[in-house]
């Protein structure tokens, strides 16, 4: 029995003015505490689709699920929707409109009602988790990509949402911070919380998620794990991905006979590191 | 308007209590514009320019050239009063210009001359605010004295925007710069334009996200957040009430 948190079923959404639907029935179901990439390219319907999940568009057609119950879009079923989705946007500059790190981190959670001192805790909690006070006294604007982007994650964190969805975390960022917002992935995922995360990366998606979801024309093209979708070459050329680098290799070295087909597929380079080794 | 913002994020005094800035700055303006005298006026530049430069770690080279920006419009608007136009000659300087006179009075001089310093005094008490202060702590002293809500949402969003803005346009900029895009004066203005109508649209769509992200965490139509309090410390307070009381009984003496 599969324990689905969030399902979508037969979306379809058009922007104002727009001929073309953005979501073109799309339908999909999400598992608790799974962790989740979101491949396709720009204009895919991804994005789209993050709105929708978080109550921000509301589909022209079909219906989303939160625990089984439909979307309840009055004010309160909204604000109760918002707090247990939470989105980290693509460009923070975009997220955040404070100039003080300490007052925008606070913002979400004071929206939710909470006391001010239990809020207070809350967020030197958040900062202190996240790595963000070398920083916290900053001014938001005086911050580097990567500083900014900690600083994004905190503001959705701090509200105990059951669902993150992160919209290309790792887009511009350097290696360094590359790691670091990883890490902060692994740790939200660590904690229970379902993690939905867009990305080009397909190495990256390889080795992390649990499932891939194939975004074309705004519906879904192939999902499974990661293995079953980035084996099929047809289906990654339609939606112009390239095979994780692991799995090619495997691939090519199953071909001359040195490893076994029947071999798992390996998700990181170190498990293809360690089949040669063991040969 | 950025050299201050980096100012006031590293000054040494950034991190003492707002309010007790303020009501500082504040009070000594009103001090200084209330006596109107050179005394007075001389007592708080020398004191603000000292403060901020030894206490807050302001380069002094900075501080000078922050006072003279006012100072060239202060000369400006005195050479009005100094120079009259007369039939009569008055008792500091006259040419003669056929019939007329371009003449002024000592009175004259002493007034503008006062007006000067009485200017750049209250200047100097504003530059010790927002050389000191960042603007979220600004912000919220006012918000602790009751200014209108809206007032003080729009102000937090447009600081914050500027930054955004300005980033943008200069990525424009740099890269019309890179396309020959300021080679004359006529591309050079038709440069200009794009990048304000790019700026405007651009600010139309930053908005439009920002709210998106802003409805995503929960937000009502109320901006509240949390602030970061530095609690004021008796020696500031016992220092800055010294500081008025001397102040203020100078006003007093040169007043009457």
């Amino acid at each position: 029995m599969k324990d689905v948190i969030l399902k979508a079923e037969d979306l379809y959404f058009s922007y104002e003015g727009e001929k073309s639907h953005s979501l073109n029935g799309l339908s999909l179901e999400i598992e608790r505490g799974k962790k989740i990439a979101f491949m396709g390219a720009n204009g895919s319907g991804k994005s789209t689709f993050f709105l929708c999940c978080n109550g921000i568009l509301k589909p022209s057609k079909g219906c989303l699920y939160l625990d089984g119950k439909p979307y309840d879009y009055s004010r309160k079923g909204l604000l109760k929707l918002r707090q247990r989705v939470g989105i980290v946007f693509q460009d923070p500059d975009n997220q955040l409109f404070s100039a003080s790190v300490y007052q925008e981190i606070s913002f979400g959670i004071l929206n939710l009602g909470v006391s001010e001192d239990e809020a207070a805790k809350e967020v030197e909690e958040v900062i202190r988790r996240l790595e963000i006070t070398p920083f916290r006294h900053k001014p938001t604007h005086a911050l580097s990509g990567g500083q900014k982007k900690q600083v994004s994650i905190a503001d959705i964190l701090v509200m105990h949402p059951d669902i993150i969805i992160l919209d290309e975390p790792a887009a511009a960022l350097d290696p360094r911070h590359t790691t670091i917002v990883n890490r902060i992935v692994d740790q939200l995922t660590e904690q229970g919380i379902t993690v939905m995360m867009a990305t080009h990366d397909a190495d990256y998606a390889m080795g992390w998620a649990d499932q891939v979801f194939l975004f074309k024309d705004g519906r879904v093209l192939a999902a499974g794990t990661p293995e079953q979708v980035f084996v099929d070459r047809e289906i990654l050329q339609e939606t112009n991905l390239e095979q994780p680098a692991v799995l090619e290799l495997f691939e090519v070295l199953c071909q001359k006979g040195i490893l076994s087909p029947k071999l798992p597929v390996p998700r990181h380079l170190a498990d293809l590191e360690r089949y040669i080794r063991e040969i | 308007m950025i050299t201050i913002d980096r100012l006031c994020y590293n000054s040494k005094l950034r991190y003492v209590n707002a309010g007790e800035k303020f009501a500082f700055s504040v009070l000594s303006l009103c001090a200084c514009v209330l006596s109107r005298s050179v005394t007075v006026s001389c007592f708080v530049l020398i004191f603000m320019g000292i403060l901020s430069v030894w206490k807050g770690g302001i380069p002094f080279s900075c501080y000078l050239r922050y006072l003279t920006v006012p100072l060239v419009f202060l000369l400006l608007s005195s050479f009005a009063i100094v120079i009259n136009i007369s039939h009569t000659p008055l008792d500091l300087f006259a040419v003669e210009l056929g019939s007329i006179y371009l003449t002024g009075s000592r009175d004259s001089l002493m007034y503008a001359l006062n007006l000067i310093l009485t200017a750049l005094a209250s200047v100097s008490c504003l530059y010790f605010l927002s050389f000191h202060t960042p603007m979220p702590d600004i912000l919220n002293v006012l918000r602790k004295l009751h200014c209108p809500k809206l007032i003080l949402e729009l102000m937090l969003l447009i600081y914050r925007f500027i930054f955004v803005l300005f980033e943008v346009s200069h990525a424009i900029r740099v890269s019309q710069n890179s396309r020959l895009g300021n080679r004359d004066y006529r591309t050079s203005m038709k440069s200009f334009s794009a990048m304000a109508s790019a700026l405007f649209i651009r600010a139309m769509k930053k908005s439009d996200a920002l709210y998106d992200a802003m409805e995503s965490r929960c937000y009502n139509g109320d901006i509240r957040v949390l602030n970061e309090n530095f609690p004021p410390r008796k020696a500031e307070i016992l220092w800055i009430v010294i500081f008025e009381i001397i102040l203020y009984g100078l006003v007093v003496i040169e007043k009457f």
